[in-house]
């Protein structure tokens, strides 16, 4: 009874491994085989968990002397704070004897998710000599010399340059009082999320398993693990009614492989809408093999496993080919913004001082005529103002002067942008612009705003739309394309990339996601998908 | 006012094109391919894809002149002998004004057939690898809004966009 309802279309779709165009990767986020499962169930409710994996490496200089008769033996642990103020540790290095300069060697491991903002917060102790023989986990910290506290954001440390951020540690709950040494944080991505291949996968000749026509086949790929088993980690589309497919290619990263020697089990289904997919034929290469496959344009035979009477495996006229496959370095979002690349908020909540363009829309000016980008400051030429005490005091000075009148037009406002962004391309690659609008209207000129986000769909642009208030935001929603639906202008150009976030506050309110955060989720896939499709690495980097 | 006198180089690389359909109900089976046009006389190819069906790619390179005059330039997706679709793409979409040179645009376009109805989307990118003179030949349309001059006097402000100098 649940198949009727099943999601066939959903069903269809390549996991795991796929590079979208719009979409954009996963920001070197490659989680490890069991990790896709779950990464693709948030995203198909609407969340999307693009985490970026980072190691910490800890060391500390000029530690406090708490031993009599020998130096500390420090120990530091990581914690994270929690919205309720509560911290709740994440990981430990281990002891070092006899050090107040120690460089631990054990990594902690730390999400880095670029909506949220990470408290993290380091303690070092001294560990007594009586409990040296104990597993670090084992230790309970109430029995440890408090050596030092110091706390940071996690985004403080992957947007430095060198990823390495020194902090001073004070004691407990009183900071900047006495000066107990430091410590220094060492944020670095695991290498293997950068190394990745990319397959383009052919069958030829694959059995009808279709009664009225023929097969729908599909690829899935596993990883064979130590125990004997295997994991998927990725599966192509589903071409319909195809003996001889070509899908769309696969990206596989090295953590999804391993290495490339490591035994990979292709099999390939046929798609059926009741979920129950016949195999049609399989087999076992390895990365280092399907290269080789691909260098001398052969195929490779699939073989049908035993079942039924036949107690042998057969082997298929079946083939499968590799016609692309290339070995790509995928450069991840931290690695962009941590290079120098900027981020450039156009309206936005930003805490430094600097000054950025800042429009009203939807406004009857003194002269009686209403525009629909105007700016801010009431300055006829100047659309620029300084910092956030300078965006309020233009907001509040332009609800003096402008009327409030309707209807709501983003069109223009976006062209302003998008404007901008195309300039700074031919200067230099390394801006990104991001414009946010606040509205509490619907949209009333949806075909001419889907036009202007068309236009601006292939510039580094981000477009961020928050609703407020209790609108309905239906058709807004069109806008974000989440649904894989492009955007399609009025002169037949279609949207290159989904440039749009739209977040209706009323969602979130109450929620545990920010709005902020729901916001800015999709950012780095976006700019990602930027940058990737035209080819434009971190800066100086060769 | 602008140099007119070489034609603009562009390189195509006409990616793939998708849900592309012979008729109503039958999607293309194989062997689609992709015509472009800048005018009716000056055409390219690409190669047939037989394995695609109607969701085919082909990642071909076109190299093609474009005149100076040339205000759009024509795709079309052919299945076999028949025309299955076409789309008209502005010249000011992938060259002008700001946009630098060895810019690559990436751009898709919806495929018309020849009842207007929709049949598939194109994707392709266009790299404009030289034009003689900075870019902005006198193809590259630039928008201009003007305000009319009624009898009546309004206070409205005008917003004019320099024309390039050369």
């Amino acid at each position: 009874m649940g198949n009727c309802f099943s999601d066939v279309k959903g069903g269809q779709q390549a996991i795991g491994g796929s590079v979208r165009a719009g979409g954009g990767g996963h920001g070197g986020s490659a989680a490890s085989g069991p990790n896709d499962a779950v990464d693709y169930f948030f995203r198909a409710k609407g969340e999307h968990a693009l985490f970026m994996p980072i190691e910490l490496s800890l060391s500390a200089s000029k530690l406090r002397d708490r031993d009599i008769t020998s130096k500390s033996d420090p120990m530091a642990v990581i914690f994270t704070k929690r919205r309720n103020g509560k911290l709740e540790e994440i990981g430990r290095t281990e002891v070092i004897m006899n050090s107040l300069d120690p460089s631990w060697i054990q990594k902690i491991n730390v999400t880095y998710q670029f909506e949220i903002v990470q408290h993290l917060v380091f303690q070092v102790y001294d560990v007594d000599t009586k409990y040296h023989n104990l597993p670090v986990k084992m230790l309970n910290l109430e029995d440890q010399d408090f050596l030092g506290e110091a706390s940071c954001v996690v985004s403080e440390i992957v947007t430095k340059r060198e990823r390495s951020l020194t902090l001073n540690l004070h004691s407990r709950g009183r900071p900047g009082f006495k000066h107990l040494g430091t410590l220094t944080v060492r944020a670095e991505e695991p290498v293997a999320s950068r190394n990745t291949v990319e397959i383009t996968f052919r069958c030829s000749a694959l059995e009808n398993k279709d009664l009225l026509s023929k097969s729908d086949p599909f690829l899935r790929i596993s990883r064979t693990v130590e125990t004997g088993g295997s994991v998927p980690i990725c599966k192509t589309e589903v071409v319909n009614n195809n003996l001889n497919p070509i899908w769309k290619p696969v990206q596989l990263t090295m953590q999804q492989f391993v290495s490339k020697e490591n035994p990979l089990v292709i099999e390939c289904f046929d798609f059926n809408d009741s979920g129950n997919h016949q195999l049609i034929g399989k087999l076992q290469k390895s990365v280092a093999e399907l290269e080789t496959l691909y260098q001398s344009k052969s195929g490779a035979k699939f073989i049908s496993p035993s079942s039924g009477f036949r107690r042998h495996e057969k082997v298929l006229k079946s083939q499968i080919i590799v016609e692309v496959y290339v070995e790509k370095q995928l450069y991840s979002f931290l690695d962009y913004i941590s290079s120098g690349f900027e981020l450039n908020f156009m309206v936005a909540v930003d805490f430094t001082d600097r000054c950025f363009p800042a429009w009203g829309f939807g406004g009857r000016t003194p002269d009686c005529s209403v525009s629909h980008c105007f700016n801010l400051n009431g300055s006829p030429s100047e659309f620029e103002v300084e910092g956030v005490d300078g965006m309020m005091a233009a907001y509040t000075s332009a609800l003096h002067n402008v009327a409030l009148a309707g209807p709501t037009l983003f069109g223009q406002v976006i062209n302003k942008a998008a404007d901008i962004a195309r300039g700074s391309v031919s200067c230099n690659y390394a801006k990104y612009y991001i414009l946010l609008i606040i509205t509490d209207g619907v949209v009333t000129d949806l075909q001419e705003t889907m036009d202007s986000v068309v236009r601006a769909s292939d510039l580094p642009l981000s477009i961020l739309i928050v609703g407020v208030g209790n609108a309905n935001f239906k058709e807004m929603e069109i806008l974000d394309a989440d649904n894989g639906r492009r955007l399609e202008s009025s002169t037949g150009r279609i949207a290159t990339r989904d440039i749009v976030q739209f977040v209706p506050m009323r969602e979130v309110h109450g929620g545990e996601i920010s709005v902020v955060r729901a916001l800015l989720e999709e950012l780095p896939s976006q700019f990602l998908s930027y940058v990737r499709s035209k080819d434009i690495k971190p800066l100086n980097m060769s | 006012m602008s140099k007119s006198s070489s034609p603009m180089v562009i390189e195509i690389t006409v990616i793939s094109a998708e849900n592309l359909m012979i008729t109503r109900r039958q999607p293309v089976k194989k062997n689609a391919f992709i015509v472009v046009k800048s005018d009716p006389f000056n055409s390219q190819s690409t190669g047939t894809d037989p394995d695609g069906g109607s969701y085919p790619a082909w990642n071909e390179k076109l190299i093609m002149e474009l005149p100076v005059h040339v205000r759009f330039i024509t795709v079309e997706a052919h299945s076999g002998s028949k025309v299955i679709g076409t789309a008209s793409i502005p010249v000011s979409d992938f060259a002008g004004g700001h946009l630098p040179e060895n810019y690559l645009s990436f751009l898709s376009y919806r495929l018309r057939d020849g009842n207007g109805d929709k049949n598939g989307i194109v994707n392709l990118s266009v790299k404009v690898k030289g034009t003689g003179n900075n870019g902005c030949a006198a193809s590259c349309s630039q928008p201009w809004m003007g305000v009319p001059a009624d009898n009546k006097v309004s206070g409205g402000v005008v917003m004019g966009i320099p024309v390039p100098y050369t």
